[in-house]
């Protein structure tokens, strides 16, 4: 990697921060005080958030940490999130792992935490603009694009596709399909019948896609932003009697998805760890708080989930094991 | 319908519209506008699978309006139909997935009808306005749900259940069949019983219907509960339909609703509308829907061009229909 000045400011002031803080927050280990880390999500509601949950208590157990868990009760509620910034600034914790339920409309909330100086710790959707220790978390763009290599070439580079959009507004569903318009140029044997939003949940997409199959008889193959829809659209296939002729792929890996490939009825999906990501979040706060070193960006591997492998992919976040922060870092 | 309107004298004198088929009548032209619109931009809208599958995504949306409708007739609102729906959904998904289909729908059902019930009591009886005893119940249901679910999604259900949701009878697929059964016996109810003309007089004038010793706060009680009842429903529907159910299955269903309910020509100030024109709302917003996938209208627009339409289908209602309504008052 070639350093640009942008990444090296940014490097240094990550480095910079973490020192600081590692020195400031040094004494609640050294007098052997439990260290408190505030772990936000972006709601309860979501499967998504309670595998971040689980592998952010994981590693807190395993750490000997408190680990605060902190979701607005309206989901994704930028309003509510400011509110619980501004209320656990004032609680003052070692550190925050956060992600931010919107990645521009929490700024100012978390420089206010900066000005406090709690370290922060960002995962899952990156902030910019802030000073934050490190970036754990997923690359969308890659994640997609590198599902959707492996479903075109699976369909020898030719076939029409549907695309499912998640939420406009999202970012993450932005940069999907950002990987997906990619994978598409480098086929030019792939035709794109339909690009449409199915809102990330399932039932939205299900309907739309009922809908598109009105229009197109033939489909090869569907591309869907995340898992939720994909099983939509696999529902959608076999109500209409067209199970089977279609491959479906989404992104994320949830339970039902993964059965759905176990069972045939899905293609393939690109493990999307919430599990993970939060595992090696709290894995930095606290390497941070010993005064450790801690990468300015770690970056979770692709690794996709078809039939072949699928008997050995856990279901459940519990018993998923834990990364290894060693080889993630490394890699 | 004129022969619902001439049994009910009464009508005039609460100062409801004298006309109510024409106000159904201007709904039916908006919604013929749609359909010729969209079958000519598209020759895949007008086909018999695809008007099937309009009417299939109508279903659990008018169910739940329906219910919505009855409050809104009183000059209530219900806010808490789409946490109902979801609570519903969810305490059904996990007892049917569990092998208890007939404890599930009675549980989804009986979630509905308490949540009505206590809705029913502190607007009636409480005097506490609907609009923030429902908000209330919307966090309660919301919250029931966040704690039963625990975060976990429910997947996986009985084919037999499933046949809600999914079943054909004949070329016709059940749910739609579900869909007219609900609205041959809700426009009988409004329009043939002392309740339903008693809806019509509470949200036309309060006051003169007690005076004319009317039972209006039982009555209020049992819109409440029929509201919750029909939002468990749908919430049954939903999860025959996806196979599958979430806490969040509740969420961003309450705004359509009440835009199917105005679409429907029903006034949010109580006494004039019905359920027959929430059904025509409801198709209102499948079809646009519909129209927008069958066109390929591009993902960031399709917000944008659903709020115009429904703008435009008031906008329609207001000037066809406004003229009768500014003479009746």
């Amino acid at each position: 990697m070639t350093i640009t000045r942008r990444s090296f400011t940014t490097g240094a002031l990550a480095l910079g921060s973490a020192a600081a803080t590692g020195a400031l927050a040094m004494p609640a280990f050294a007098q052997g005080k439990k260290p408190t880390v505030a772990f936000f999500v972006k709601n309860v509601t979501n499967p998504f958030w309670k595998a971040c949950r689980i592998g952010a208590e994981k590693a807190a157990k395993e750490l000997n940490i408190d680990l605060e868990v902190v979701a607005p009760t309206k989901p994704d509620n930028i309003e509510e999130q400011t509110r619980l910034v501004e209320d656990w600034i004032v609680k003052k914790p070692d550190a925050f792992v956060f992600v931010p339920v919107d990645y521009k409309a929490l700024v100012p909330s978390i420089q206010k935490a900066n000005k406090a100086g709690i370290p922060i710790i960002n995962y899952n959707n990156k902030m910019t603009d802030i000073d934050k220790v490190t970036f754990i978390g997923s690359d969308d763009e890659l994640f997609e694009y590198e599902m959707c290599k492996y479903l075109f070439k699976s369909l020898n580079g030719k076939g029409k596709v549907v695309h499912i959009d998640g939420v406009p507004a999202a970012i993450t569903a932005q940069m999907r399909k950002k990987g997906f318009e990619r994978a598409v140029k480098e086929n030019p044997g792939i035709e794109v019948l339909a690009s449409q939003p199915g809102q990330y949940r399932r039932l939205p997409a299900q309907q739309v896609f009922e809908n598109l199959m009105q229009r197109f008889p033939e489909i090869d193959a569907v591309v869907s932003a995340n898992d939720d829809m994909a099983v939509g659209v696999v529902e959608a296939l076999h109500a209409a009697g067209r199970g089977g002729k279609t491959k479906v792929v989404g992104i994320d890996g949830i339970p039902d998805a993964i059965q759905a490939i176990a069972e045939g009825k899905m293609f393939a999906t690109v493990d999307f760890s919430g599990h993970d990501q939060s595992y090696l979040a709290v894995q930095a706060a606290v390497r941070t708080l010993k005064g450790e070193k801690v990468p300015p960006e770690i970056l979770l591997p692709v690794f996709i989930i078809d039939k072949d492998n699928v008997a050995k992919v856990a279901r459940t976040p519990e018993e998923r094991a834990v990364p290894s922060w060693d080889k993630t870092v490394k890699s | 319908m004129s022969v619902a309107v001439a049994s009910r004298p009464a009508g005039h004198l609460f100062g409801m519209s004298p006309d109510r088929l024409f106000v159904v009548l201007s709904r039916l032209v908006a919604l013929t506008a749609l359909i010729v619109t969209l079958s000519i931009l598209s020759p895949y809208f007008l086909t018999w699978n695809n008007l099937i599958n309009v009417l299939r995504h109508a279903v659990p949306l008018f169910i739940m309006s329906a219910g919505l409708t009855v409050v809104v007739l009183t000059g209530g609102i219900d806010l808490s139909v789409g946490a109902v729906l979801g609570l519903s959904a969810c305490l059904a998904a996990s007892l049917i997935a569990g092998g208890h289909p007939e404890l599930g729908i009675a549980a989804a059902l009986g979630a509905g009808l308490a949540c009505g019930l206590v809705n029913g009591m502190l607007v009636s009886y409480a005097r506490i306005p609907s609009f923030i005893a429902t908000y209330g119940m919307l966090w309660i249901a919301n919250g029931m749900a966040y704690v039963f679910m625990q975060g976990e999604v429910i997947y996986g259900l009985p084919a037999a259940f499933r046949t809600i949701g999914t079943g054909m009878l004949g070329a016709i697929p059940v749910p739609i069949l579900i869909m007219l059964g609900t609205l041959l016996i809700l426009h009988v109810i409004m329009h043939r019983t002392p309740f339903g003309v008693g809806v019509y007089a509470i949200g036309g004038n309060p006051v003169a219907a007690r005076l004319s010793g009317m039972p209006v706060r039982r009555r209020l009680v049992i819109v409440y509960v029929l509201s919750g009842f029909m939002a468990s429903f749908a919430g049954l529907i939903v999860i025959a339909r996806t196979n599958a159910a979430d806490v969040s299955l509740g969420e961003e269903q309450l705004l359509p609703a009440i835009a199917a309910v105005c679409l429907g020509g029903t006034s949010l100030f109580g006494g004039v509308g019905g359920v027959a024109g929430t059904a025509v709302g409801a198709l209102i917003l499948a079809l646009v829907l519909n129209g927008m996938n069958l066109l390929g209208v591009k993902t960031f627009w399709q917000a944008g061009v659903l709020g115009l339409i429904i703008l435009l289908s008031v906008l329609a209602d207001q000037v066809v229909g406004g003229r009768i309504n500014r003479t009746s008052t």
